[in-house]
């Protein structure tokens, strides 16, 4: 490792970064690759993934028909969650309904609703969900209850005169109701796209760093000349480095653009330093460049580096908490996000865009990442001595 | 129809002699299926939260302890010296629930106390969830010290019908079952057909007297195979390790099984016909098969929350029908009457990538 740095910046490998950078400027449609495509999928991934759950079709039987029944409907369709999408005339044909997917929601209101409310009497009312998608069920069900509940006390006061005469002594031992007031830090708009596009900058920085790199080792073996390199005096964490260098500055602009996509396509607000950022992202950068040596090192042409690319990124992409929180994932799976790169830049990213967190709030993600690196750096050099043997 | 399957017979062949490939083909999609459809639920379970109990009243730990009872979320003590964001800015929790001073007492004098819940938003989904399940056992706790009888005049009987248990497992189970077929049969494909550009054995099949419809179904057909071999093996795990069952009539899901299996097996052919160039042609699959058919389906987030601009898209999108149809067959059960139009949709477009591939094959005789 010494001996690494001190030969940091003889001129041989100047000259190695200098046939590098040759190679880049020959190959412009690399450059145009590394960087259109992932300004593209960023829009698109983030404009288009969104879990939001509004306009559920709702629809209706209403067996009582008042002017009650209609206030109760009208107040839940009045919402941007739900909209009505059609009456039903018997509970059987609103199941058909849900069952084909014509409505997503139903409700049932009974004939003696209006009555009973009339009498001081409690009543129910059926809600049917397609829970088939439990996020959508479960955030749907929370909008008609708190409908339902916000109608019940809006009930109550009216009624309120009325009901204080008669059970004035009850009211006595009434006790006192705890009123929750949530508050939503950080996003208090609730922009579903910015925890997305923020975790999905990960996902594009290893993914496109791996692929590169990996397409650019293989190149050099596929065309043969990799034995001239090793031929020559210069070793082999010379030759990897000069190799690495060119792609991580091409990487780290391609970066750029994301970032500036983010803050003005997207509008996420920087609240912490981007220097901070910046350094992340230059860590996961190198950490994708490592793993897609490391690939490349095990595959003897492009196609099958590119299919082993294929098996590797869907489980790191999706077992990285970047399109969805990690604490949805099960139990057993969760402790292996500490070793996926995605995981911890998104965290990084989330924290300096959104939180306005610090180096104090995010060096564990900062460690990660600087191990996962080193690790796969170190293994991609072993490996690529190692590769001819 | 011999020479069909004759030529079905010599693909089947040499997938078989590549028999890692064909390892790889039947066994990551089963990984594929145990891993993704666990890891990408959106509910959350024992979501992290911590508490500053201000109060430190037996009516304030009561409070608490209603809050520990739920399955969904993690308590934890916030100590009353730090803020309450410091809690949130570390990541050791997503939500901090402020009990302030006085609760006890505004409670026993019956009258309304607040509480704050802070929750952290950067997650738009998830903050919404942790604050809709805080309200609900807010409610929940209201009731139960008012003694039942201030049940408001309304009440909502809410019944989940599908999935009452709310699993994320059952519902993201058959997305990855179509996500798995839509990948790696159509990958295999495409590789066998561009190397029979790439290496020119398409020669030896031009001056044959085999037809080219007869080659390109001989082709499809041996990919249906594998196709639904993967089908049958993914489908024992819905049915076991998932606990699926047919929800309801089986046979709409078994007509478009076989013709997905054509579609996609077509898809590959189509792309391996059109660019005979085998590392082009596994990108273009892995872009179709999988970037498309996993964002632009419904498997994880619903279509109807794609913006109309790019909403169109999802219409062309093959897989997005199938996994319509497979949930409807393992969750919903609504049948003939509400997929037919679907399993129409599924067949046209693999006719449409059969008829693309039919003309790619000839444009690639006329460069050969």
């Amino acid at each position: 490792m010494r001996e690494l740095f001190k030969n940091l910046f003889n001129y041989r490998l100047r000259a190695l970064i200098k046939k590098e950078f040759t190679e880049i400027r020959h190959d412009r449609r690399l450059i145009f690759t590394l960087i259109f495509p992932p300004v593209v999928q960023l829009m698109l991934l983030g404009f288009a993934l969104s879990a939001a759950v509004s306009n559920l079709r709702l629809g209706e039987v209403d067996d009582s028909r008042t002017p009650e029944s209609r206030e109760l409907i009208a107040i839940l369709t009045e919402s941007k969650s739900f909209r009505l999408a059609g009456y039903y005339s018997s509970v059987t044909e609103l199941g058909n309904a849900v069952s084909q997917s014509s409505v997503d929601a139903g409700m049932v209101v009974p004939y003696d609703y209006a009555r009973d409310l009339a009498r001081d009497r409690s009543t129910t009312v059926q809600f049917l969900l397609n829970a088939m998608n439990a996020n959508t069920a479960t955030i749907g069900q929370g909008y008609a209850e708190g409908a339902i509940q916000n109608y019940d006390s809006g009930l109550r006061q009216q009624g309120v005169h009325v009901r204080v005469q008669q059970i004035a002594g009850s009211d006595l031992v009434r006790r006192g109701q705890v009123q929750l007031q949530p508050a939503f830090l950080y996003n208090p708009g609730l922009v579903d796209s910015w925890f997305i596009v923020t975790g999905v900058l990960g996902l594009l920085l290893i993914l496109n760093s791996s692929l590169v790199s990996s397409a650019a080792m293989v190149r050099e073996r596929e065309a043969g000349t990799i034995e001239q390199l090793l031929m020559s005096p210069a070793t082999t964490s010379e030759i990897i480095i000069a190799k690495i260098t060119p792609l991580f500055l091409l990487l780290f602009v391609m970066m750029f653009v994301s970032i500036g996509v983010l803050r003005l396509a997207f509008g996420v607000p920087f609240h912490g330093s981007v220097l901070l950022l910046l350094l992340g992202g230059a860590l996961c950068i190198l950490s994708g460049i490592s793993v897609g040596t490391v690939i490349a090192t095990f595959s003897k042409s492009a196609q099958q580096a590119q299919l082993t690319s294929f098996f590797v990124n869907p489980p790191l992409s999706s077992l990285s908490g970047a399109l969805n929180p990690v604490e949805a994932m099960p139990k057993w799976l969760q402790p292996l996000t500490v070793l996926n790169p995605i995981h911890h830049f998104a965290t990084i990213a989330r924290g300096c865009t959104l939180k306005g967190s610090g180096f104090m709030e995010l060096w564990p993600n900062f460690l990660g990442l600087t191990i996962f690196a080193l690790v796969f750096v170190s293994l991609s050099i072993w490996r690529f001595r190692k590769q001819f043997s | 129809m011999r020479r069909i399957r004759a030529q079905a017979r010599k693909e089947l062949t040499q997938i078989i002699r590549d028999w890692r490939t064909l390892a790889l083909a039947l066994v990551l999609p089963l990984i594929l299926l145990v891993l993704l459809s666990t890891a990408l639920s959106l509910t959350v379970n024992e979501l992290p939260i911590v508490v500053q109990d201000f109060d430190g009243s037996s009516a304030s730990r009561n409070f608490i302890d209603t809050f520990r009872a739920s399955i969904t979320l993690h308590v934890a003590i916030w100590p009353v010296d730090k803020t309450a964001e410091e809690a949130l800015a570390s990541n050791t929790a997503r939500a901090v629930l402020i009990i302030p001073f006085h609760f006890g007492r505004n409670m026993a004098r019956g009258a309304s106390s607040p509480v704050q819940f802070l929750v952290d938003a950067s997650d738009a989904n998830t903050a919404k969830l942790a604050s809709g399940y805080a309200s609900q056992i807010t409610s929940a706790y209201n009731q139960q010290t008012a003694g039942g009888a201030e049940a408001g005049p309304v009440q909502a009987a809410m019944r989940l019908w599908f999935n009452p248990g709310l699993s994320a497992k059952k519902y993201y189970g058959p997305g990855i079952f179509v996500l798995g077929i839509s990948m790696f049969p159509p990958l295999l494909a495409a590789l066998a057909m561009a190397k029979e550009g790439e290496q020119k054995t398409i020669l030896q099949v031009y001056v044959s007297s085999i037809s080219a419809h007869e080659f390109l179904l001989g082709k499809i057909l041996a990919f249906m195979d594998v196709a639904l071999a993967e089908c049958l093996v993914m489908s024992l795990f819905l049915f076991t390790y998932f606990g699926l069952g047919f929800a309801g009539d089986p046979t709409p899901v078994l007509v478009a099984t076989v013709l997905y299996a054509f579609c996609v097996a077509s898809f590959g052919t189509m792309v391996g016909a059109t660019i005979p160039n085998q590392a082009a042609a596994l990108q273009v699959v892995a872009f179709g098969g999988f970037l498309l058919v996993f964002l632009l389906s419904g498997l994880m987030f619903p279509v109807q929350n794609i913006p109309v601009g790019l909403r169109w898209i999802s219409t062309f999108i093959w897989g997005r029908y199938y996994i319509e149809v497979v949930r409807d067959a393992l969750l919903q059960g609504g049948g003939w009457p509400a997929v037919w139009y679907k399993v129409l949709i599924i067949g046209a477009i693999g006719a449409l990538f059969y008829g693309i591939a039919w003309f790619g094959m000839r444009r690639m005789q006329v460069k050969a």
